[in-house]
């Protein structure tokens, strides 16, 4: 017992590995929101006319909203006005054309960080678009997937290239007013990726975003827009590091996805913002409002998703299932440790008939964490039909965490079937027993045991993503029971 | 906003009835009164914006300012034949009719020596000692306006204290009577097992077809050892409200079954709570049976706060026409409650498009060294079934009254008095949402 409570301190106790700031110039506006701040923010970026007014509606709609307090989460108190709501590394002042230009201290942490932004290494042909800060420095592989007639670019350089195409879409899936922290997001968003897949087409190669916060002080606020016209099919992998501060950082990200009839999006985040130190000093808050509208015919959207950083998780990828036969899908794994909280899991509205929904959350909690896990499955009166089936599991390491579930079902059509399950324990004595008795370490059982029962979620995520899902466990976690 | 702040109408309008409440000599009661009364101000009735009320709207209540029966009932030839109808035999029953005592129509003789069952006004007046140990000491007013409005205008109630060792032979039947349009019926019980005590306690609801609205609070205490089984059988009239609140204490190895059956009322909400000390067990069962244009709230609160407590829940809906069921179940573990087994399930039938069910079972543990899950599902009678009794040669109206039947029946059969498990099975068939059931299989 006491080697593997070692074993468990050593294990809890490793160190944040992306922690590192890089030291780079950057451009940073002052603390302080107003409209002069979005007003300038705006004229930077080079916005059309329409996304100032858009920011400024959402800014004092923000104003007049009360921060939500519904969440099982014990937040300290956010002075807004003491972040700063733009930073960008000053050479990107003019934007690179190309990697070349790209700085190469900055292309030294991306390779830190294991993303393959340099072209070169074409591993496993993922095209990236990297976000430092608040502003996307680099995107790859952009010739290629021109030819296949799909934009994959930063969403500031959307909204110049294509303003009318975003203007169609943005705010559609989440509105500018729909909750505090969207609000926020969209009066002072500096970038995020738009994607658009044209009729028909499959993209030809994943694309992926890697989100990183490096000065210090700062907010960053990302959008991200996906639209993937008829029997389009796309797969979109998110990445996200931050280095070790001991003050509280806030990520108040959107990401809307629109699926036309048939398309398939498909969109997985590993998720490892810095958590805080053991003592829960420091740590980003991550609050994120992602929402997916199936709106087209036989459209499926499935979110696939790692937690395991913030010091705050709050965050529910939703699926509004509009079209007939359309299908959501939520995969999630959420893993708290230390001081860690993490409130998170999925909404499914069911409104077209015979639409499917499947969701299926992890939930690990370890240290002194809190890790809830909060779902909606919502069938309206038109959705005949409707099928949904959900699993909630939650594993808790240590006697002093907190694991919780609270699920919403509400149903107005008598032909739809849900289903609910949700467990919670802790890692089975006899399980652990086996594995040691067949001469596995007590650490290695852990990890395998903690790995089995993530795995439903695992292989859902494209290879690249599940390696580093199945390695940023074991950091976390390996061998920490007693 | 500012129409959820306004001050209740009820608190202006029952302000002038305190001299008429009983227990008038009693300080400590006067000054829980005055502070529920001031605490009901303060929040009124619960509104949608309360997460624990968002999918029950009672703003009807608010409108219709239901008022007190000022005094006793005249007990007439309709309402002797249906408490006769209502009274389980070998019972000692004890009768609310509006909202207070009717010593004509209880038969409390032969009670054992030691044993109290008497009716509040009573008890405030012969054991407000012992009723000061227990009174809000398993809800607070903070619970919701319900209890706060209860603690500050109750009329009388039910006082059952059993004490140790001591098993009662027969169960004791509460059975509450509404009789008149636009009155409230406020009552506050207070039942108290000592340890190793054991008894069978049975709440009948039964009213006119008038609007009214009936409003009870039970405390429970079990002590150490003791066995509680409570039976709560819900028939208000069709144009009723009801609000029911049982908040129980479990000492460490207690026993408490609850079993809540809900038939009746426009608008009903029950609240079951219990916390359990070391290895307490207890055992939650509820069954509504809801048509026409009813809403039917079942909310419990299971919290385990010692060890080894066990806890088992099964609530099931059977909705029809525009009825809407809404479940909310909780399960807390504390962080010291390690070896919490716990289970609790919710299964609903939804047989007509118009039925609504709106459900949230949740889990908040803290504790590691747990066995807790949770399990809802909706749905309708399944295909398969149907088809399979088709095939023996049964009509498909008789196959889905036979499935739909089976499926509430498994609640009923829990009941173990047999002639209570008797009037049951007829309120169910009574209320049986498919017409033309066959009795021959049953």
């Amino acid at each position: 017992m006491s080697a593997s409570a070692q074993e468990i301190e050593n294990l809890i106790g490793q160190e944040y590995k992306d922690g590192f700031v890089t030291e780079l110039e950057v451009d940073t506006f002052p603390p302080g929101l107003d409209e002069e701040v979005i007003a300038k923010l705006s004229a930077i970026k080079g916005e059309p006319a329409f996304m100032l007014e858009y920011r400024l509606k959402a800014f004092r709609h923000w104003q007049t909203m009360p921060e939500p307090n519904w969440a099982q989460l014990n937040i300290e108190p956010i002075d807004y006005q003491a972040i700063s709501y733009y930073s960008a590394p000053k050479k990107d002042a003019d934007k690179p054309q190309s990697l070349d230009e790209v700085d190469p201290v900055l292309l030294d942490t991306y390779k830190k960080l294991g993303i393959p932004l340099d072209e070169q290494e074409r591993l496993a042909g993922v095209a990236v678009d990297a976000v430092f800060d608040s502003v996307s420095v680099a995107t790859t592989f952009k010739g290629k997937l021109k030819d296949a007639g799909v934009i994959f670019c930063p969403i500031s350089e959307a909204l110049q290239e294509y303003p009318e195409l975003v203007r169609q879409y943005l705010g559609t899936v989440v509105p500018e007013t729909d909750n505090f922290f969207a609000a926020l997001n969209a009066a002072v968003f500096t970038d995020g990726s738009f994607v658009y897949i044209p009729k028909g087409v499959r993209c030809p190669m994943e694309l992926s975003t890697y989100f990183r916060i490096n000065a210090a002080n700062t907010g960053q606020f990302e959008r991200t827009l996906i639209i993937a016209d008829a029997d389009s099919h796309v797969s979109y992998l998110e990445g996200c590091t931050a280095p070790m501060r001991d003050e509280n950082q806030l990520h108040a990200a959107v990401v809307e996805l629109v699926a036309l009839d048939n398309a398939e999006i498909k969109y997985s985040t590993v998720q490892n913002w810095y958590p805080g130190d053991e003592n829960g000093v420091g740590g980003i808050y991550n609050f994120v409002t992602k929402r997916a509208e199936c709106r087209g015919a036989n459209s499926k959207v499935s979110w696939t998703q790692v937690e395991t950083g913030s010091a705050i998780t709050w965050k529910y990828p939703s699926c509004v299932l509009l079209g007939d036969h359309s299908v959501g899908e939520f995969y999630s794994v959420a893993l708290t440790n230390n001081y860690q909280q993490a409130d998170t899991g999925t909404k499914m509205i069911h409104i077209g008939k015979n639409t499917r929904s499947t969701i299926i959350a992890k939930g690990i909690s370890a240290g002194r964490s809190q890790n809830t896990y909060r779902g909606l499955v919502k069938v309206a009166k038109s959705a005949e039909n409707a099928r949904n089936y959900t699993q909630c599991d939650s594993l808790l390491v240590g006697d002093k965490c907190g694991a919780h579930t609270f699920p919403y079902v509400e149903v107005k059509q008598p032909s739809a079937q849900v289903e609910h399950e949700a467990t919670t324990s802790k890692i089975s004595e006899d399980q652990l027993f086996f594995c040691q008795q067949r001469g596995l370490s007590a650490e290695d059982a852990v990890s395998m045991i903690v790995n089995g029962f993530c795995k439903t979620v695992f292989k859902e995520l494209p290879m690249e993503f599940a390696v580093e899902a199945q390695a940023l466990l074991g950091i976390s976690l390996e061998g920490s029971v007693g | 906003m500012s129409a959820e702040l306004k001050t209740s109408q009820y608190s202006a309008a029952y302000a002038g009835m305190k001299e008429n409440l009983p227990g008038q000599s009693l300080a400590w009661l006067q000054a829980l009164r005055a502070n529920a009364a001031q605490q009901f101000a303060d929040s009124g009735f619960p509104s949608l914006r309360d997460e624990e009320w968002r999918y029950t709207n009672v703003a009807a209540i608010e409108k219709k300012l239901f008022v007190p029966a000022a005094d006793r009932t005249e007990v007439n030839a309709e309402i002797l034949a249906e408490v006769q109808a209502q009274l389980l035999d070998g019972v000692w029953a004890i009768v609310l009719v509006d909202g207070h005592f009717s010593t004509q129509l209880s038969r409390l003789e032969g009670l054992p020596d030691g044993v109290v069952v008497v009716d509040m006004a009573a008890a405030l007046e012969q054991h407000s000692d012992s009723l000061e140990a227990y009174f809000a000491q398993a809800v607070s007013d903070t619970e919701n306006g319900f209890v706060a409005f209860n603690n500050a205008w109750f009329s009388d109630g039910v006082f059952m204290h059993v004490p140790a060792n001591q098993v009662l032979a027969k169960p004791v039947q509460i059975l509450h009577v509404a009789t008149q349009a636009g009155f409230m019926a406020n009552t506050r019980h207070i039942m108290a097992l000592e340890s190793s005590a054991q008894a069978t306690v049975v709440e009948t609801f039964v009213g006119c077809h008038d609007s009214y609205c009936s409003a009870s609070v039970t405390e429970v205490f079990v002590g150490q050892n003791a066995n509680l089984t409570l039976y709560k059988v819900q028939m208000e009239g069709e144009k009723a409200y009801h609000f029911g609140g049982t908040y129980v204490k479990q000492a460490r190895d207690s026993h408490f079954q609850h079993h809540n059956f809900a038939f009746g009322a426009l608008l009903a909400r029950s609240d079951v709570h219990t916390d359990l000390e070391m290895a307490a067990e207890c055992d939650l069962n509820g069954l509504c049976v809801g048509s026409k244009r009813q809403h039917i709230d079942n909310h419990t609160r299971i919290n385990h706060l010692q060890p080894y407590a066990s806890s088992r829940e099964l609530y099931k809906n059977v909705l029809d026409q525009r009825a809407r069921a809404v479940f909310q179940g909780r399960v807390w573990v504390a962080e010291q409650a390690q070896k919490t087994d716990s289970d609790m399930h919710n299964r609903n039938l939804l047989l007509s498009a118009d039925a609504e069910v709106d459900t949230k079972p949740q889990l908040e543990i803290y504790a590691d060294d747990v066995k807790c899950a949770h399990g809802v599902t909706v749905g309708q009678l399944d295909e398969k079934s149907i088809f399979y009794l088709q095939s023996r040669c049964m009509d498909t109206d008789s196959a889905r009254n036979m499935l739909t039947f089976a499926f509430a029946n498994e609640m009923v059969d829990k009941v173990k008095l047999k002639n209570l498990h008797d009037k049951v099975l007829q309120q169910l068939l009574l209320r049986f949402p498919q017409a033309g059931i066959q009795q021959d299989w049953l």
